[in-house]
């Protein structure tokens, strides 16, 4: 209040200075102002600090053109950019899709759901490197888990799962999905949790049941939810190394490799830290919009509601 | 998002005909099929769900660690290696508590300074209406474009500029970094379906923003919190590479640092590493399962909201 | 205490006295007499305990403060390019992986150590000097940046209870190269005969994950007489004796998997996966890198250790035409990062380290995994123990016998062919893609040219 006052003496200067502070505090009160200043200005350092600094010289290790030409020459580069699709399309579809299933599911009462579900978070609680490399031995094709299993049950002689490019490349999805559809199931979960149960109620009485009742009540309350999701989850995903790391090792023969494999592999392997972020500043076209219509929704959704 | 539409689809749906008996037929038998394909369902869900993690427990019971063999069953079944990781009675695992106490500080730490800043941030920007608030929100989903496996040389480099090198403050201000901007996104978007009268009546009351936040916008933020809370200590208790990268001291490692060695050797008692994965599992199993009804509406954002 | 009479502890102790009297400011921050250490973890708990014992040893003796952090083996690589990439180094590290301390050198990236080295050069093995300099691209000249701790080589893994199992004996086996290998899949053949449905005859990691499968096509090359593919001044040496051994060795190990003789999922193996197949008795012998497949059972399986795993060191195979095999001994050694704070501490840390008696003791309690860089170190009664089945052979062909350091040594280039694995590919496109050994070895020698391309080196 009394910075306010003191402003209004004004010289042109402090009448530009005014003007400029009235326009950052909108319609807030001085002290109001300076408590909203107060509360992000947490946000705001760890921000700069943490964030603004790193982005920055990451950027500038990868700024060189010259290893751009280096990158997009690699082989295995050009193999890692379809195994990047192909994982980005299926695991988080497909991930995304069960779990919107899923969390249908265990919306059913009953104590064997809520027993099911209790069983179902599992994965997400195991740390992720020894469950990971325990899908890397399970998977083995004379001696895993798997095909011991199929051999005893079944008589059946499994596949090496890890030595082709597209088994491989499928166990990982296939891994990738098992440790993280709970995650989002809980997430969809929630959000079908919040729909009112009035509105079910209206549905029924409307006639809506069963596939109706998904495609008509509950998927357009869910659809925006849904969206933000996949968004999140692709973003997620392309920054995930652990699951090909541990279970395929990118192989066989390099085969197997994300953007964000090859990234680690060149910076630590190849002892080339600016070679592995010039690999996933190539992911930049592609996330940068991704981030940019995730900002809109975030505003639109403001306007909308 | 309008109610209306959604709900009156349906309406077109017509009118029911038929008699009420062959309804009830159909309907019962519907539900017959229903729960026995619940049940395929529910099968076909639990060998997924297990098998990977009968795996780990097979491991952990075997004597030998073995993980290559040709049974499915382990042979000579032992708790052994549990024993063996409660008593600290291997040297990869001489300071397990120790490095497990390090774990909880850190998820502990990461958890309430993630819930605190976020919910600060987003009471700023959404409840207080700070003008272009909305660039605070937009700059913290930057944090996203570059894949946090690769700011880890950069992140290394400035910890120890800012003197935290081989600090467990390094770790905490790295997963805070990660884990803030999808905790102000969940609470900004679940914060719009707490009517913004609330704030404005007791703003009227003279109250101050710093009681409004304490007083009406936590509290009945409690679900968000809770969700994200459990999201902030699930991310602190199983990330590795951060911790691995700023953490040296075997006295300051956590549990997944502690468990990257036994990738230190050719072969390793895998037993143990996997009787620790299983009991490092637990709390925040725990944890879920305790909050897990709180968590229900918590993660929710406000597309749902009507 | 009493190992620690060099002068360096003498003089530092007495200038720091008279820094202490005389020059005050000098000193002051406390800082400056601290150095930190990395190290990579230990195999078997002794060896950690036997690093701590030398650093306290040594904090008493100089007054001084280590302050060692000892990181996990496999990714100890991540923090090292961190450091050195950051410009936040320790004062000294490892070579933890070995062909780093080239790789770095190029770049003008590592303090020279030569002053340390010289104070036991006379007892260095050769190939502990070679392997401890490097060509600086910078300076444009080859120097000592690293000091040699100790060395590890490849030996070969059988076990003698398969062998018996398919009805043969160890005393059957040929002692010439292809020979030698081919009876092991005699011994596949018979144990399939016995009703063995998964066990196999060789552990080829055929593999393009981790260090194994560089490690098999040298010692492959080696037995065809293709040693010398780098030259000790740095240039690339692909003439026919060398193309005809890479043939060979492409098409041995190619084929062997081709034709059912070693696991299937040898093609994804990482560096872990042999091990755990072996100790799982799943196949007869595998070709890997140290002794830990053998020191690993000791404590459990005395009886593995002592009587049914035996290691060819003494009665490595000959090449085809009977001569000795020259074997390729890694060697671990300290290196100083440009920027580390206290280079003087670091190094009269490291010359009180590489004295033979601490020396011995730290490598002698790691139960023999690694073999000293010193011969005359090689005659100590835990060496020369007639009890024990492994070490003899073992220090034979790592240090006694004819060696040479691995070829990133003479030009990084080399870690770099092993870091794309080129060989490994080579070996998959006969193994898998039903190629030609010729021709996989001629695609595998056009990269390796590329790569040399990018590394030269002047010869003098």
């Amino acid at each position: 209040m009394t910075a306010a006052t003191v402003l209004d003496v004004g010289s042109p200067s402090s009448t530009r200075r005014r003007s400029f502070w009235r326009y950052w505090r909108g319609n807030l009160k001085g002290s109001e102002f300076a408590w909203a200043l107060a509360f992000s200005v947490p946000y705001i350092a760890v921000f700069v600090a943490f964030v603004a600094y790193p982005v920055f010289y990451g950027l500038w290790m990868g700024s060189d053109p010259a290893l751009y030409s280096d990158v997009f020459s690699d082989v295995i580069y050009q193999d890692t950019v379809v195994n990047t699709l192909v994982f980005v399309a299926l695991g988080v579809n497909l991930k995304l899709f069960l779990a919107l299933l899923l969390s249908g599911v265990f919306m059913r009462p009953g104590w064997w759901t809520k027993v099911m579900l209790m069983l179902f978070v599992l994965p997400w609680a195991v740390p992720q490197l020894p469950a990971f490399i325990s899908l890397h031995w399970m998977l083995n094709g004379e001696w895993g888990l798997l095909n011991n299993a199929l051999w005893i049950l079944g008589g059946i002689e499994g596949p090496s799962w890890l030595n082709e490019r597209w088994t491989a490349l499928g166990a990982a999805i296939a891994s990738h999905i098992w440790k993280w559809t709970p995650f989002w199931t809980v997430i969809l979960l929630a959000g079908r949790m919040s729909i009112p149960q009035d509105i079910y109620d209206a549905a029924k009485v409307d006639g809506a049941t069963g596939l109706n009742r998904f495609l008509f009540v509950t998927f357009p309350l869910l659809a925006n939810l849904y969206l933000v999701l996949t968004l999140l989850a692709t973003i997620f995903l392309l920054g995930d190394f652990n699951t090909v790391f541990f279970v395929t090792g990118g192989g066989p023969n390099n085969e197997t490799h994300l953007l964000a494999t090859l990234g680690i592999r060149n910076a630590f392997d190849l002892a080339r830290p600016d070679l592995g972020v010039a690999v996933v500043m190539t992911a930049l076209p592609v996330l940068i919009p991704l981030v940019i219509i995730l900002m809109r929704k975030l505003r639109t959704a403001e306007v909308q509601l | 998002m309008s109610m209306r539409i959604a709900v009156s689809e349906p309406v077109a749906v017509g009118p029911r005909s038929g008699s009420a008996g062959r309804r009830g037929r159909v309907a019962r038998r519907w539900r017959y099929a229903n729960s026995a394909g619940i049940a395929v369902l529910y099968a076909v869900m639990l060998v997924w769900t297990l098998t990977p993690l009968y795996n780990i427990v097979m491991i952990a019971l075997e004597h030998e660690g073995d993980v290559y063999g040709n049974n499915i069953l382990p042979v000579q079944p032992s708790l052994d290696s549990f024993w063996v990781v409660f008593t600290q009675g291997y040297w990869y695992l001489e300071h397990f508590w120790h490095q497990f106490g390090n774990t909880v500080f850190i998820a502990g730490m990461v958890t309430f300074l993630v819930l605190l800043i976020a919910s600060m941030t987003s009471f700023t920007v959404g409840r207080m209406r700070l003008r272009n608030g909305w660039l605070i929100t937009n700059a913290a989903l930057l944090t996203y474009v570059i894949p946090a496996s690769f700011l880890a040389i950069p992140f290394y480099l400035i910890m120890n500029r800012y003197g935290l090198a081989n600090n467990p403050w390094s770790v905490i201000a790295a997963l805070v970094t990660f884990a803030t901007p999808y905790a102000i996104f969940i609470f900004q978007e679940y914060g719009r379906s707490i009517p913004i009268e609330l704030d404005e009546s007791a703003r009227i009351d003279g109250a101050s923003p710093l009681h409004i936040y304490l007083r009406i916008y936590l509290p009945l933020m409690a679900p968000a919190l809770v969700a994200v809370g459990t999201y902030a200590l699930l991310l602190a208790w199983n990330e590795y590479l951060y911790q691995f990268l700023l953490l040296s001291d075997k006295r300051n490692m956590t549990v997944p640092v502690a468990l990257a060695q036994f990738l230190n050797s050719d072969q390793a008692p895998w037993n143990y590493m996997m009787a620790t994965a299983i009991i490092y599992a637990l709390p925040p199993l725990a944890t879920y399962y305790a909050f897990r009804h709180r968590m229900s509406s918590g993660l929710t954002m406000g597309g749902v909201k009507g | 205490m009493a190992l620690y009479k060099r002068r360096s502890l003498l003089q530092g102790s007495l200038g720091f006295a008279a820094a202490g009297t005389l020059a005050r400011p000098y000193i002051a921050n406390a800082q400056a007499k601290t150095v930190t250490v990395w190290f990579a973890q230990g195999f078997v708990e002794d060896e950690d305990i036997a690093l701590r014992k030398a650093v306290a040893d040594y904090e008493k003796a100089s007054g001084n403060k280590v302050e060692l952090s000892i990181i996990p083996f496999a990714p100890m690589r991540q923090k090292i390019v961190s450091a050195v990439t950051s410009g936040v180094v320790p004062d000294v590290t490892q070579n933890n992986p070995g062909e780093i301390l080239q790789l770095y050198a190029w770049q003008d990236k590592w303090i020279d150590t030569e002053d340390v080295v010289e104070t036991q050069r006379a007892k260095y093995s050769q190939t502990a000097l070679k392997a401890a300099q490097a060509y600086n691209d910078v300076t444009k000249k080859r120097a000592f940046y690293g000091v040699p701790i100790r060395g590890a080589c490849v030996p070969c893994h059988t076990w003698k209870s398969l062998v018996e199992k398919a009805d043969m004996t160890m005393a059957d086996r040929p002692r010439t190269w292809d020979a030698y290998f081919d009876f092991y899949k005699k011994v596949q053949d018979n144990l399939r005969k016995k009703g063995e449905r998964k066990v196999y005859g060789l552990g080829f990691q055929v593999t393009a994950n981790g260090v194994d499968p560089a490690n098999l096509f040298n010692a492959f090359m080696h037995g065809y007489g293709g040693q010398g593919i780098v030259t000790e001044d740095g240039a690339l040496n692909l003439d026919d004796r060398i193309r005809t051994a890479a043939i060979k060795a492409c098409e041995y190990l190619g084929g062997a998997y081709r034709d059912g003789y070693v696991p299937p999922s040898a093609i994804n193996w990482n560096d872990a996966d042999d091990n755990n197949a072996f100790h799982a008795k799943l196949m007869v012998m595998d070709v890997d890198g140290t002794l830990s497949t053998e020191v690993a059972v000791k404590a459990k399986h005395p009886e593995w250790y002592h009587d049914e795993i035996v290691t060819d060191g003494l009665l490595y195979p000959t090449t085809n035409d009977g001569k000795p095999v020259t074997s390729i001994t890694g060697m671990t050694n300290a290196v100083i990062p440009k920027g580390a704070r206290n280079v003087a501490v670091a190094k009269d840390f490291l010359k009180y380290f590489i004295q033979p008696a601490v020396l011995r003791e730290f490598n002698e309690t790691g139960l023999g995994r690694w073999l000293p860089a010193m011969p005359e170190e090689a005659k100590t009664p835990f060496w020369e123990n007639p009890k024990d089945p492994h070490l003899r052979g073992y220090v034979q062909q790592g240090l006694l016998g004819p060696t040479t350091p691995d070829y990133y040594v003479f030009n990084p280039a080399m870690a770099e062919v092993y870091a794309q694995h080129v060989y490994s590919k080579a070996m998959i496109a006969v193994a898998k893609k039903g190629s030609k050994a010729t021709d996989a070895v001629d695609v595998a020698f056009r990269e390796i040219k590329e790569i040399f391309a990018k590394y030269p080196i002047k010869q003098s």
